[in-house]
Protein backbone atom coordinates (compact mmCIF):
# COMPACT_ATOMS: atom_id res chain seq x y z
CA UNK A 1 0.00 0.00 0.00
CA UNK A 2 2.82 2.42 0.86
CA UNK A 3 4.61 1.70 -2.39
CA UNK A 4 1.36 2.17 -4.30
CA UNK A 5 0.71 5.53 -2.63
CA UNK A 6 4.22 6.69 -3.40
CA UNK A 7 3.76 5.68 -7.02
CA UNK A 8 0.57 7.73 -7.10
CA UNK A 9 2.34 10.74 -5.58
CA UNK A 10 5.38 10.34 -7.83
CA UNK A 11 4.66 13.12 -10.26
CA UNK A 12 3.72 15.61 -7.56
CA UNK A 13 6.80 14.77 -5.51
CA UNK A 14 9.12 15.12 -8.49
CA UNK A 15 7.46 18.37 -9.47
CA UNK A 16 7.85 19.92 -6.04
CA UNK A 17 11.43 18.70 -5.74
CA UNK A 18 12.29 20.35 -9.04
CA UNK A 19 10.44 23.52 -8.04
CA UNK A 20 12.17 23.91 -4.67
CA UNK A 21 15.53 22.95 -6.14
CA UNK A 22 15.16 25.52 -8.90
CA UNK A 23 14.36 28.15 -6.28
CA UNK A 24 17.49 27.20 -4.33
CA UNK A 25 19.66 27.21 -7.44
CA UNK A 26 18.39 30.59 -8.54
CA UNK A 27 18.65 32.41 -5.22
CA UNK A 28 21.83 30.79 -3.97
CA UNK A 29 23.35 31.37 -7.40
CA UNK A 30 23.24 35.13 -6.97
CA UNK A 31 24.94 34.98 -3.57
CA UNK A 32 28.34 35.23 -5.22
CA UNK A 33 27.34 38.64 -6.52
CA UNK A 34 26.16 39.77 -3.09
CA UNK A 35 29.30 38.58 -1.33
CA UNK A 36 31.53 40.55 -3.66
CA UNK A 37 29.46 43.74 -3.32
CA UNK A 38 28.69 44.00 0.40
CA UNK A 39 28.22 47.76 0.15
CA UNK A 40 25.21 47.40 -2.14
CA UNK A 41 23.46 44.71 -0.09
CA UNK A 42 24.90 45.61 3.31
CA UNK A 43 23.23 47.25 6.30
CA UNK A 44 22.79 50.61 4.56
CA UNK A 45 20.81 49.01 1.78
CA UNK A 46 18.70 46.99 4.17
CA UNK A 47 17.97 50.08 6.22
CA UNK A 48 15.87 51.35 3.32
CA UNK A 49 13.29 48.60 3.78
CA UNK A 50 10.26 49.58 5.88
CA UNK A 51 10.38 48.16 9.41
CA UNK A 52 7.28 46.03 9.08
CA UNK A 53 8.55 44.39 5.93
CA UNK A 54 11.83 43.63 7.64
CA UNK A 55 9.95 42.12 10.55
CA UNK A 56 7.94 40.00 8.17
CA UNK A 57 11.13 38.77 6.58
CA UNK A 58 12.50 37.83 9.98
CA UNK A 59 14.52 40.96 10.57
CA UNK A 60 16.89 40.99 7.58
CA UNK A 61 19.73 41.83 9.92
CA UNK A 62 22.43 40.16 8.01
CA UNK A 63 22.32 39.62 4.31
CA UNK A 64 25.94 39.41 3.33
CA UNK A 65 27.31 36.54 5.40
CA UNK A 66 26.68 33.07 4.05
CA UNK A 67 24.62 31.92 7.00
CA UNK A 68 22.67 35.18 7.12
CA UNK A 69 21.81 35.05 3.44
CA UNK A 70 20.81 31.41 3.60
CA UNK A 71 18.67 32.13 6.62
CA UNK A 72 16.89 35.19 5.20
CA UNK A 73 16.35 34.01 1.68
CA UNK A 74 15.92 30.28 2.01
CA UNK A 75 14.89 29.24 5.48
CA UNK A 76 12.94 32.28 6.64
CA UNK A 77 9.94 32.28 4.36
CA UNK A 78 10.12 30.84 0.88
CA UNK A 79 11.35 27.30 1.26
CA UNK A 80 9.29 26.48 4.36
CA UNK A 81 6.13 27.68 2.63
CA UNK A 82 6.91 25.86 -0.61
CA UNK A 83 7.54 22.71 1.38
CA UNK A 84 4.40 23.26 3.41
CA UNK A 85 2.30 23.63 0.27
CA UNK A 86 3.80 20.40 -1.06
CA UNK A 87 3.01 18.60 2.22
CA UNK A 88 -0.54 19.92 2.23
CA UNK A 89 -1.22 18.77 -1.33
CA UNK A 90 0.26 15.31 -0.82
CA UNK A 91 -1.59 14.92 2.49
CA UNK A 92 -4.89 15.73 0.83
CA UNK A 93 -4.22 13.03 -1.73
CA UNK A 94 -4.16 10.46 1.06
CA UNK A 95 -7.85 10.53 1.99
CA UNK A 96 -9.86 13.69 1.33
CA UNK A 97 -9.20 13.95 -2.40
CA UNK A 98 -9.95 10.31 -3.24
CA UNK A 99 -12.98 10.45 -0.99
CA UNK A 100 -14.37 13.47 -2.85
CA UNK A 101 -13.58 11.83 -6.18
CA UNK A 102 -15.25 8.60 -5.04
CA UNK A 103 -12.20 6.39 -5.54
CA UNK A 104 -11.77 5.80 -1.81
CA UNK A 105 -14.93 3.71 -1.62
CA UNK A 106 -13.31 0.72 -3.29
CA UNK A 107 -10.15 1.15 -1.20
CA UNK A 108 -11.97 1.00 2.15
CA UNK A 109 -13.67 -2.22 1.04
CA UNK A 110 -10.30 -3.92 0.60
CA UNK A 111 -9.38 -6.36 3.37
CA UNK A 112 -7.33 -3.74 5.19
CA UNK A 113 -8.10 -2.36 8.58
CA UNK A 114 -9.05 1.31 8.31
CA UNK A 115 -6.53 2.32 10.97
CA UNK A 116 -3.81 0.57 9.04
CA UNK A 117 -4.91 2.28 5.85
CA UNK A 118 -4.50 5.74 7.40
CA UNK A 119 -1.17 4.81 8.99
CA UNK A 120 0.15 3.51 5.69
CA UNK A 121 -0.94 6.62 3.86
CA UNK A 122 0.73 8.71 6.57
CA UNK A 123 3.88 6.63 6.22
CA UNK A 124 3.81 7.29 2.47
CA UNK A 125 3.45 11.01 3.18
CA UNK A 126 6.46 10.91 5.52
CA UNK A 127 8.52 8.93 3.01
CA UNK A 128 7.60 11.32 0.20
CA UNK A 129 8.48 14.41 2.23
CA UNK A 130 11.76 12.87 3.39
CA UNK A 131 12.64 12.23 -0.24
CA UNK A 132 11.88 15.81 -1.27
CA UNK A 133 13.80 17.13 1.75
CA UNK A 134 16.81 14.90 1.05
CA UNK A 135 17.13 15.97 -2.57
CA UNK A 136 16.65 19.66 -1.80
CA UNK A 137 19.13 19.40 1.10
CA UNK A 138 21.69 18.02 -1.28
CA UNK A 139 21.08 20.79 -3.78
CA UNK A 140 21.34 23.44 -1.06
CA UNK A 141 24.58 22.03 0.21
CA UNK A 142 26.11 21.73 -3.28
CA UNK A 143 25.05 25.28 -4.15
CA UNK A 144 26.32 26.62 -0.84
CA UNK A 145 29.68 25.01 -1.46
CA UNK A 146 29.76 26.21 -5.04
CA UNK A 147 29.22 29.88 -4.21
CA UNK A 148 31.45 29.70 -1.12
CA UNK A 149 28.93 30.42 1.64
CA UNK A 150 31.07 28.88 4.31
CA UNK A 151 28.21 27.19 6.15
CA UNK A 152 29.09 23.69 7.38
CA UNK A 153 26.97 20.76 6.24
CA UNK A 154 25.71 19.85 9.71
CA UNK A 155 24.24 23.35 10.14
CA UNK A 156 22.45 23.17 6.80
CA UNK A 157 21.22 19.71 7.80
CA UNK A 158 19.93 21.13 11.08
CA UNK A 159 18.01 23.91 9.31
CA UNK A 160 16.70 21.57 6.63
CA UNK A 161 15.47 19.10 9.24
CA UNK A 162 13.34 21.94 10.54
CA UNK A 163 11.79 22.43 7.10
CA UNK A 164 11.00 18.73 6.96
CA UNK A 165 9.42 18.71 10.42
CA UNK A 166 7.40 21.83 9.67
CA UNK A 167 6.12 20.22 6.47
CA UNK A 168 5.37 17.05 8.38
CA UNK A 169 3.39 18.95 11.01
CA UNK A 170 1.23 20.74 8.45
CA UNK A 171 0.93 17.58 6.35
CA UNK A 172 -0.31 15.66 9.39
CA UNK A 173 -2.71 18.51 10.16
CA UNK A 174 -4.15 18.39 6.64
CA UNK A 175 -4.38 14.60 6.86
CA UNK A 176 -6.19 14.75 10.21
CA UNK A 177 -8.67 17.35 8.95
CA UNK A 178 -9.25 15.37 5.75
CA UNK A 179 -9.67 12.15 7.73
CA UNK A 180 -12.21 13.77 10.02
CA UNK A 181 -14.23 15.68 7.41
CA UNK A 182 -13.58 13.83 4.15
CA UNK A 183 -13.30 17.18 2.40
CA UNK A 184 -10.15 18.77 1.09
CA UNK A 185 -11.46 22.37 0.99
CA UNK A 186 -11.79 22.79 4.77
CA UNK A 187 -8.56 20.85 5.31
CA UNK A 188 -6.64 23.24 3.02
CA UNK A 189 -8.32 26.32 4.46
CA UNK A 190 -7.61 25.53 8.12
CA UNK A 191 -4.04 24.47 7.36
CA UNK A 192 -3.42 27.58 5.27
CA UNK A 193 -4.83 29.96 7.86
CA UNK A 194 -2.91 28.34 10.69
CA UNK A 195 0.29 28.50 8.66
CA UNK A 196 -0.02 32.15 7.63
CA UNK A 197 -1.29 33.28 11.04
CA UNK A 198 1.45 31.26 12.73
CA UNK A 199 4.06 32.90 10.58
CA UNK A 200 2.76 36.41 11.17
CA UNK A 201 2.62 35.85 14.94
CA UNK A 202 6.30 34.94 15.15
CA UNK A 203 7.46 37.73 12.84
CA UNK A 204 5.29 40.87 12.96
CA UNK A 205 3.59 39.76 16.17
CA UNK A 206 6.84 39.41 18.05
CA UNK A 207 6.83 43.06 19.00
CA UNK A 208 3.10 43.28 19.72
CA UNK A 209 2.53 42.31 23.35
CA UNK A 210 -1.15 41.52 22.86
CA UNK A 211 -0.46 38.65 20.50
CA UNK A 212 3.12 37.72 21.29
CA UNK A 213 2.00 34.89 23.59
CA UNK A 214 0.27 33.26 20.60
CA UNK A 215 3.69 32.21 19.37
CA UNK A 216 3.36 29.10 21.54
CA UNK A 217 0.60 27.95 19.20
CA UNK A 218 2.64 28.70 16.11
CA UNK A 219 4.55 25.83 14.52
CA UNK A 220 6.97 28.46 13.20
CA UNK A 221 8.03 29.23 16.75
CA UNK A 222 9.41 25.70 17.02
CA UNK A 223 10.70 25.72 13.48
CA UNK A 224 13.13 28.48 14.52
CA UNK A 225 13.41 29.96 11.03
CA UNK A 226 16.94 29.00 10.13
CA UNK A 227 18.55 29.95 13.44
CA UNK A 228 20.01 26.43 13.49
CA UNK A 229 22.37 27.70 10.79
CA UNK A 230 24.06 29.67 13.54
CA UNK A 231 23.21 27.66 16.60
CA UNK A 232 22.94 24.02 15.52
CA UNK A 233 20.11 21.55 16.07
CA UNK A 234 17.35 22.84 18.41
CA UNK A 235 16.44 19.42 19.75
CA UNK A 236 13.62 20.41 22.10
CA UNK A 237 11.83 22.58 19.53
CA UNK A 238 12.07 19.92 16.86
CA UNK A 239 10.76 17.30 19.23
CA UNK A 240 7.70 19.47 19.83
CA UNK A 241 7.06 19.61 16.06
CA UNK A 242 7.61 15.88 15.59
CA UNK A 243 5.45 15.06 18.61
CA UNK A 244 2.63 17.31 17.40
CA UNK A 245 2.78 15.68 13.97
CA UNK A 246 2.54 12.24 15.60
CA UNK A 247 -0.47 13.32 17.68
CA UNK A 248 -2.18 14.67 14.56
CA UNK A 249 -1.50 11.45 12.66
CA UNK A 250 -3.03 9.48 15.51
CA UNK A 251 -6.03 11.81 15.46
CA UNK A 252 -6.38 11.09 11.74
CA UNK A 253 -6.37 7.35 12.41
CA UNK A 254 -9.02 7.54 15.10
CA UNK A 255 -11.21 10.03 13.23
CA UNK A 256 -11.23 8.03 10.01
CA UNK A 257 -11.83 4.73 11.77
CA UNK A 258 -15.16 5.79 13.23
CA UNK A 259 -16.64 7.65 10.30
CA UNK A 260 -18.94 6.95 7.36
CA UNK A 261 -16.98 7.26 4.12
CA UNK A 262 -18.23 9.18 1.12
CA UNK A 263 -21.56 10.32 2.52
CA UNK B 1 -26.51 -23.84 6.49
CA UNK B 2 -25.85 -20.41 7.90
CA UNK B 3 -26.86 -17.34 5.99
CA UNK B 4 -24.20 -15.54 3.93
CA UNK B 5 -25.73 -12.19 4.73
CA UNK B 6 -27.82 -11.57 7.81
CA UNK B 7 -29.17 -8.19 8.83
CA UNK B 8 -31.30 -7.66 11.91
CA UNK B 9 -33.08 -4.41 12.61
CA UNK B 10 -30.60 -2.62 10.40
CA UNK B 11 -31.21 1.12 10.52
CA UNK B 12 -29.26 4.03 9.13
CA UNK B 13 -29.94 7.73 9.53
CA UNK B 14 -27.83 10.39 7.89
CA UNK B 15 -28.32 13.04 10.52
CA UNK B 16 -32.10 13.34 10.58
CA UNK B 17 -32.56 11.98 7.08
CA UNK B 18 -33.60 8.37 6.90
CA UNK B 19 -31.48 6.06 4.78
CA UNK B 20 -32.77 2.70 5.92
CA UNK B 21 -35.23 1.62 8.60
CA UNK B 22 -35.34 -1.66 10.45
CA UNK B 23 -34.16 -4.01 7.71
CA UNK B 24 -34.29 -7.74 8.35
CA UNK B 25 -32.74 -9.79 5.59
CA UNK B 26 -31.18 -13.20 5.13
CA UNK B 27 -29.41 -14.36 2.01
CA UNK B 28 -28.58 -18.05 1.76
CA UNK B 29 -25.45 -19.61 0.24
CA UNK B 30 -25.67 -20.18 -3.50
CA UNK B 31 -28.52 -17.77 -3.89
CA UNK B 32 -28.82 -14.89 -6.32
CA UNK B 33 -30.69 -12.14 -4.60
CA UNK B 34 -32.04 -9.21 -6.59
CA UNK B 35 -32.40 -6.05 -4.59
CA UNK B 36 -34.92 -3.78 -6.21
CA UNK B 37 -36.10 -0.29 -5.58
CA UNK B 38 -36.28 3.18 -7.09
CA UNK B 39 -33.30 5.51 -6.81
CA UNK B 40 -32.86 6.83 -3.30
CA UNK B 41 -34.89 4.06 -1.69
CA UNK B 42 -32.03 2.65 0.40
CA UNK B 43 -30.40 0.05 -1.84
CA UNK B 44 -26.98 1.62 -1.85
CA UNK B 45 -27.26 2.42 1.87
CA UNK B 46 -27.83 -1.27 2.59
CA UNK B 47 -24.93 -2.35 0.43
CA UNK B 48 -22.53 0.18 1.92
CA UNK B 49 -23.55 -0.94 5.41
CA UNK B 50 -22.76 -4.55 4.50
CA UNK B 51 -19.29 -3.49 3.36
CA UNK B 52 -18.60 -1.28 6.38
CA UNK B 53 -18.20 1.81 4.22
CA UNK B 54 -20.81 3.41 6.49
CA UNK B 55 -21.86 2.38 9.98
CA UNK B 56 -25.36 1.49 11.10
CA UNK B 57 -27.29 3.72 13.47
CA UNK B 58 -28.86 0.57 14.93
CA UNK B 59 -28.99 -3.10 14.16
CA UNK B 60 -26.67 -6.01 13.50
CA UNK B 61 -24.96 -7.27 10.37
CA UNK B 62 -23.23 -10.57 9.78
CA UNK B 63 -21.48 -11.21 6.48
CA UNK B 64 -19.96 -14.62 5.70
CA UNK B 65 -20.27 -15.54 9.34
CA UNK B 66 -18.33 -12.57 10.69
CA UNK B 67 -19.15 -9.04 11.75
CA UNK B 68 -18.97 -6.52 8.91
CA UNK B 69 -16.22 -4.65 10.79
CA UNK B 70 -13.86 -7.59 10.31
CA UNK B 71 -11.40 -6.57 7.53
CA UNK B 72 -10.36 -10.13 6.65
CA UNK B 73 -13.89 -11.00 5.57
CA UNK B 74 -13.71 -8.43 2.79
CA UNK B 75 -11.10 -10.51 0.95
CA UNK B 76 -13.93 -12.97 0.28
CA UNK B 77 -16.30 -10.31 -1.06
CA UNK B 78 -16.34 -8.87 -4.55
CA UNK B 79 -17.86 -5.42 -4.60
CA UNK B 80 -18.97 -3.22 -7.45
CA UNK B 81 -19.90 0.27 -6.21
CA UNK B 82 -22.97 1.93 -7.67
CA UNK B 83 -20.99 4.94 -8.71
CA UNK B 84 -17.63 3.56 -9.57
CA UNK B 85 -14.92 6.20 -9.74
CA UNK B 86 -11.64 5.35 -11.44
CA UNK B 87 -9.12 8.11 -11.89
CA UNK B 88 -5.53 8.84 -12.59
CA UNK B 89 -2.86 8.01 -15.12
CA UNK B 90 -2.49 4.46 -13.91
CA UNK B 91 -3.49 1.83 -16.44
CA UNK B 92 -6.57 -0.21 -15.61
CA UNK B 93 -4.55 -3.44 -15.77
CA UNK B 94 -2.06 -2.23 -13.16
CA UNK B 95 -4.84 -1.08 -10.84
CA UNK B 96 -6.58 -4.45 -11.14
CA UNK B 97 -3.33 -6.25 -10.30
CA UNK B 98 -2.88 -4.01 -7.28
CA UNK B 99 -6.41 -4.75 -6.04
CA UNK B 100 -5.83 -8.45 -6.63
CA UNK B 101 -2.62 -8.45 -4.59
CA UNK B 102 -4.26 -6.68 -1.66
CA UNK B 103 -7.11 -9.19 -1.68
CA UNK B 104 -4.69 -12.07 -1.45
CA UNK B 105 -4.02 -12.95 -5.05
CA UNK B 106 -5.82 -13.62 -8.31
CA UNK B 107 -5.25 -16.73 -10.43
CA UNK B 108 -2.85 -15.94 -13.26
CA UNK B 109 -4.52 -15.03 -16.54
CA UNK B 110 -7.85 -14.43 -14.78
CA UNK B 111 -7.87 -10.68 -15.39
CA UNK B 112 -7.12 -11.08 -19.09
CA UNK B 113 -9.73 -13.81 -19.42
CA UNK B 114 -12.44 -11.61 -17.91
CA UNK B 115 -11.32 -8.62 -19.95
CA UNK B 116 -11.66 -10.66 -23.09
CA UNK B 117 -15.13 -11.92 -22.15
CA UNK B 118 -16.38 -8.41 -21.48
CA UNK B 119 -14.39 -6.77 -24.25
CA UNK B 120 -12.64 -4.39 -21.86
CA UNK B 121 -9.60 -2.38 -22.85
CA UNK B 122 -7.17 -2.50 -19.93
CA UNK B 123 -4.26 -0.69 -21.55
CA UNK B 124 -5.82 2.73 -21.13
CA UNK B 125 -5.16 5.17 -18.25
CA UNK B 126 -8.16 4.96 -15.97
CA UNK B 127 -9.13 8.60 -16.29
CA UNK B 128 -9.53 8.05 -20.04
CA UNK B 129 -11.84 5.04 -19.79
CA UNK B 130 -15.33 5.45 -21.19
CA UNK B 131 -18.28 4.94 -18.85
CA UNK B 132 -18.92 1.48 -20.25
CA UNK B 133 -15.28 0.49 -19.96
CA UNK B 134 -15.13 1.74 -16.37
CA UNK B 135 -18.08 -0.47 -15.54
CA UNK B 136 -16.31 -3.42 -17.17
CA UNK B 137 -13.19 -2.77 -15.10
CA UNK B 138 -15.46 -2.60 -12.06
CA UNK B 139 -16.98 -5.97 -12.91
CA UNK B 140 -13.56 -7.51 -13.49
CA UNK B 141 -12.29 -6.38 -10.09
CA UNK B 142 -15.44 -7.71 -8.42
CA UNK B 143 -15.27 -11.15 -10.10
CA UNK B 144 -11.53 -11.71 -10.50
CA UNK B 145 -10.64 -13.15 -7.08
CA UNK B 146 -13.59 -15.59 -7.23
CA UNK B 147 -15.16 -14.30 -4.03
CA UNK B 148 -17.68 -16.26 -1.97
CA UNK B 149 -20.04 -13.29 -2.02
CA UNK B 150 -20.54 -10.81 -4.82
CA UNK B 151 -22.22 -7.52 -3.97
CA UNK B 152 -23.05 -5.61 -7.13
CA UNK B 153 -24.72 -2.21 -6.99
CA UNK B 154 -26.50 -1.48 -10.27
CA UNK B 155 -24.09 -3.71 -12.21
CA UNK B 156 -25.54 -3.29 -15.69
CA UNK B 157 -25.50 0.50 -15.85
CA UNK B 158 -23.63 1.72 -18.91
CA UNK B 159 -23.21 -1.73 -20.46
CA UNK B 160 -24.47 -2.45 -23.94
CA UNK B 161 -26.91 -5.39 -24.34
CA UNK B 162 -24.33 -7.93 -25.54
CA UNK B 163 -22.07 -7.24 -22.58
CA UNK B 164 -25.10 -7.41 -20.28
CA UNK B 165 -25.75 -10.93 -21.57
CA UNK B 166 -22.14 -11.90 -20.91
CA UNK B 167 -22.40 -10.43 -17.42
CA UNK B 168 -25.55 -12.43 -16.68
CA UNK B 169 -23.75 -15.56 -17.89
CA UNK B 170 -20.95 -14.78 -15.42
CA UNK B 171 -23.50 -14.42 -12.63
CA UNK B 172 -25.02 -17.80 -13.50
CA UNK B 173 -21.56 -19.41 -13.40
CA UNK B 174 -21.07 -17.98 -9.93
CA UNK B 175 -24.31 -19.60 -8.82
CA UNK B 176 -23.28 -22.93 -10.38
CA UNK B 177 -20.10 -22.77 -8.33
CA UNK B 178 -22.29 -22.44 -5.23
CA UNK B 179 -21.29 -18.87 -4.50
CA UNK B 180 -23.69 -16.08 -3.58
CA UNK B 181 -24.70 -12.86 -5.33
CA UNK B 182 -26.51 -9.79 -4.11
CA UNK B 183 -27.27 -7.40 -6.95
CA UNK B 184 -29.30 -4.24 -6.91
CA UNK B 185 -31.25 -2.63 -9.68
CA UNK B 186 -34.09 -0.24 -10.23
CA UNK B 187 -35.34 -2.26 -13.18
CA UNK B 188 -36.89 -5.67 -12.58
CA UNK B 189 -36.06 -6.78 -16.12
CA UNK B 190 -32.34 -6.54 -15.33
CA UNK B 191 -32.43 -9.02 -12.47
CA UNK B 192 -35.47 -11.19 -13.04
CA UNK B 193 -33.77 -13.64 -15.40
CA UNK B 194 -31.02 -14.58 -12.98
CA UNK B 195 -32.44 -13.92 -9.53
CA UNK B 196 -33.87 -16.60 -7.30
CA UNK B 197 -35.46 -14.13 -4.96
CA UNK B 198 -35.92 -10.40 -5.07
CA UNK B 199 -36.31 -7.96 -2.22
CA UNK B 200 -38.17 -4.75 -2.85
CA UNK B 201 -37.09 -1.71 -0.91
CA UNK B 202 -39.00 1.52 -0.86
CA UNK B 203 -38.48 4.71 1.12
CA UNK B 204 -35.93 2.99 3.35
CA UNK B 205 -38.02 -0.07 4.14
CA UNK B 206 -37.93 -3.58 2.78
CA UNK B 207 -41.55 -3.97 1.70
CA UNK B 208 -41.41 -7.47 0.28
CA UNK B 209 -39.17 -10.42 -0.40
CA UNK B 210 -40.55 -12.69 -3.10
CA UNK B 211 -39.28 -15.42 -5.27
CA UNK B 212 -39.16 -14.31 -8.86
CA UNK B 213 -41.83 -16.62 -10.21
CA UNK B 214 -44.34 -15.35 -7.63
CA UNK B 215 -43.48 -11.75 -8.42
CA UNK B 216 -44.05 -12.27 -12.10
CA UNK B 217 -47.50 -13.68 -11.36
CA UNK B 218 -48.30 -10.51 -9.52
CA UNK B 219 -46.88 -8.24 -12.16
CA UNK B 220 -49.14 -5.87 -14.03
CA UNK B 221 -49.00 -5.76 -17.76
CA UNK B 222 -50.39 -3.18 -20.15
CA UNK B 223 -51.97 -4.84 -23.13
CA UNK B 224 -53.17 -3.32 -26.35
CA UNK B 225 -55.20 -5.29 -28.89
CA UNK B 226 -56.16 -4.19 -32.39
CA UNK B 227 -58.85 -5.92 -34.40
CA UNK B 228 -59.85 -5.82 -38.05
CA UNK B 229 -63.27 -4.35 -37.15
CA UNK B 230 -64.82 -2.46 -34.21
CA UNK B 231 -65.56 -4.73 -31.24
CA UNK B 232 -68.43 -4.48 -28.75
CA UNK B 233 -67.22 -3.20 -25.34
CA UNK B 234 -69.46 -5.73 -23.54
CA UNK B 235 -67.30 -8.58 -24.89
CA UNK B 236 -64.45 -7.43 -22.64
CA UNK B 237 -66.38 -6.11 -19.67
CA UNK B 238 -66.02 -7.85 -16.32
CA UNK B 239 -63.13 -10.16 -17.29
CA UNK B 240 -61.23 -11.41 -14.25
CA UNK B 241 -57.89 -9.65 -13.75
CA UNK B 242 -58.59 -6.95 -16.33
CA UNK B 243 -58.56 -3.32 -15.22
CA UNK B 244 -58.59 0.14 -16.77
CA UNK B 245 -60.43 -1.17 -19.79
CA UNK B 246 -60.87 1.20 -22.73
CA UNK B 247 -62.55 0.04 -25.90
CA UNK B 248 -62.35 2.50 -28.78
CA UNK B 249 -63.63 1.22 -32.10
CA UNK B 250 -61.32 -1.57 -33.22
CA UNK B 251 -58.84 -1.25 -30.38
CA UNK B 252 -58.83 -2.41 -26.78
CA UNK B 253 -56.46 -1.12 -24.09
CA UNK B 254 -56.29 -2.48 -20.59
CA UNK B 255 -54.09 -3.50 -17.68
CA UNK B 256 -54.00 -7.10 -16.54
CA UNK B 257 -53.03 -8.46 -13.16
CA UNK B 258 -51.28 -11.77 -13.32
CA UNK B 259 -52.41 -14.18 -16.01
CA UNK B 260 -53.67 -12.87 -19.35
CA UNK B 261 -55.76 -15.97 -19.95
CA UNK B 262 -59.27 -14.49 -19.74
CA UNK B 263 -58.39 -11.57 -21.97
CA UNK B 264 -56.81 -13.79 -24.61
CA UNK B 265 -59.88 -16.02 -24.69
CA UNK B 266 -62.22 -13.05 -25.00
CA UNK B 267 -60.14 -11.59 -27.83
CA UNK B 268 -59.96 -14.90 -29.66
CA UNK B 269 -63.57 -14.49 -30.74
CA UNK B 270 -62.53 -11.60 -33.02
CA UNK B 271 -59.80 -11.23 -35.61
CA UNK B 272 -56.68 -9.87 -33.89
CA UNK B 273 -54.42 -7.91 -36.23
CA UNK B 274 -51.97 -6.55 -33.68
CA UNK B 275 -51.05 -7.30 -30.08
CA UNK B 276 -48.81 -5.22 -27.84
CA UNK B 277 -47.89 -6.36 -24.33
CA UNK B 278 -45.51 -4.15 -22.41
CA UNK B 279 -43.05 -5.78 -20.03
CA UNK B 280 -44.21 -5.48 -16.45
CA UNK B 281 -42.45 -2.58 -14.91
CA UNK B 282 -41.33 -2.41 -11.35
CA UNK B 283 -42.91 0.91 -10.65
CA UNK B 284 -46.30 -0.56 -11.46
CA UNK B 285 -45.77 -3.50 -9.13
CA UNK B 286 -45.11 -1.00 -6.39
CA UNK B 287 -48.21 0.97 -7.20
CA UNK B 288 -50.42 -2.08 -7.33
CA UNK B 289 -49.21 -4.18 -4.44
CA UNK B 290 -47.11 -2.06 -2.16
CA UNK B 291 -48.43 1.38 -2.97
CA UNK B 292 -50.48 1.79 0.19
CA UNK B 293 -47.70 0.66 2.49
CA UNK B 294 -45.28 2.88 0.62
CA UNK B 295 -47.46 5.94 0.90
CA UNK B 296 -48.01 5.21 4.55
CA UNK B 297 -44.25 5.10 5.04
CA UNK B 298 -43.73 8.38 3.27
CA UNK B 299 -46.05 10.11 5.67
CA UNK B 300 -44.24 8.82 8.71
CA UNK B 301 -42.58 11.58 10.61
CA UNK B 302 -38.85 11.08 11.03
CA UNK B 303 -38.07 11.00 14.72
Amino acid sequence: MIAKSLRDYRRALIGWTIGISAFMALYLGVYGNIKTNPDIYGPQALAKFPGALKDLMGGLEDFTSGAGYLQSVVYQLFVPFLFLACAMIIANRALAEPEEAGTLELVVTLPIDRRRLVLERFAALVAGLVAVAAVTLLITWVMAEAVGMGVPFDRILAAHTGVLLLGLFFGALTLALGAATGRKGPAMAVTGVWAVAGYVVVTLGRSVDAIAWLKWASPFHYYAAGRPLHEGLPVADYLVLAGAAAVLALTAVLAFDRRDVGV
Amino acid sequence: MTAVVRAEGLTKYYGRRRGLEDLDLEIQPGEIFGYLGPNGSGKTTTIRLLLDVIRPTRGRITVLGAGSREPAVRARIGYLPGELALEGREKARDYLRFLGRVRGGVPPGRIEELAERLGADLGVPMAKLSKGNKQKVGLIQAFMHEPDLLILDEPTGGLDPLVQQEFLAMVREVRLAGRTVLMSSHVLAEVEHVSDRVGIVRAGRLVAVENVAALREKAVRRVELHFDAPVPPEAFAGLPGVRDLRVEGASVRCTIDGRPDALVKAAARFTVVHLVSAEPDLEEIFLTYYGDEGRHDDRQVVA
